[in-house]
């Protein structure tokens, strides 16, 4: 991203379905942001607070690691939720993918 | 570009008309990421994942040219910018904000991967092919971040990193 800023939250992965259960586990599927640097960080936690409903601490903290880090898992989820998050973070043409809990 | 008044519905704007002609022509340049960029995984670890990639890029390709027809129509609709003698008015809603983020940030990341993608934004060597692109670029990022002070973010600055 085109700015730096410095982390000073953890809050969790945003995780929507806690069946419990392995069958619920295995389909499981991780919503992933990856960095671009030219993505503004006021933009992308922006993006981040429309998309999830997000507070803007938990928006920021996931926007300072993708800066940090290279990426940053926004939720877990299932397959059609995912793809429903993708679909939104790429509206806002943010690289977003998801990927298959291991 | 400055914030002037806010209502529950409305942002009102000043616009000085040099910066009117700058967003007019960045606008025009809407879309400029290819639908091929987005991806739905890195792995393609589905079973159906060059069907899902096809139906993703199909759904971006679509809503581009919706949002290219909205461009077009904002552009050209009367009353839309308002001329006073000092400067341009013109309002947005709280919705047209998120569009116009949308659209405006296609114009950054395209004009971006048009440069090749430099790396935190070292500029590459400027020539007349890509001088568009990276002005594109830039234009783009002043007003996403015009739009984004009037919904109350701002970029860190020097003190916040310290």
């Amino acid at each position: 991203m085109a700015e730096t800023a410095t982390p000073v939250i953890m809050p969790e992965v945003g995780q929507e379905e806690k069946t419990g259960s392995k069958s619920g586990l295995d389909s499981a599927w991780l919503v992933v942001c990856w960095n671009d640097p030219v993505n503004l960080m006021v933009y992308v936690t922006h993006v981040f607070q429309a998309v999830f409903g997000w507070n803007r601490q938990k928006a920021e903290f996931h926007m300072k690691q993708v800066h940090n880090q290279g990426k940053s898992v926004l939720a877990r989820t299932t397959m059609e939720k995912a793809e429903h998050y993708v679909h939104q973070l790429q509206k806002y043409t943010l690289h977003a993918t998801m990927e298959r809990e291991q | 570009m400055k914030l002037i008044r806010t209502t529950k519905e409305q942002f009102a704007f000043s616009l000085g008309k040099r910066e009117k002609q700058l967003l007019f022509q960045i606008l025009q340049m809407y879309p400029l990421v290819p639908p091929s960029h987005h991806q739905l995984s890195k792995t393609g670890e589905r079973s159906s994942h060059h069907e899902d990639q096809r139906l993703l890029e199909d759904a971006v390709a679509e809503q581009r040219r919706e949002n290219r027809k909205q461009v077009l129509a904002m552009l050209e609709e009367p009353g839309r910018f308002r001329e006073t003698k000092d400067d341009i008015r013109f309002s947005l809603t709280p919705a047209e904000i998120e569009w116009l983020l949308q659209v405006l940030n296609d114009v950054r990341v395209g004009g971006w991967l048009a440069l090749g993608e430099p790396e935190e934004l070292e500029p590459p060597e400027i020539n007349a092919t890509n001088a568009p692109y990276l002005l594109a670029m830039e234009a783009a990022g002043y007003f996403e971040s015009q739009l984004l002070a009037a919904l109350g973010h701002h970029e860190p600055t020097q003190l916040d990193e310290s």
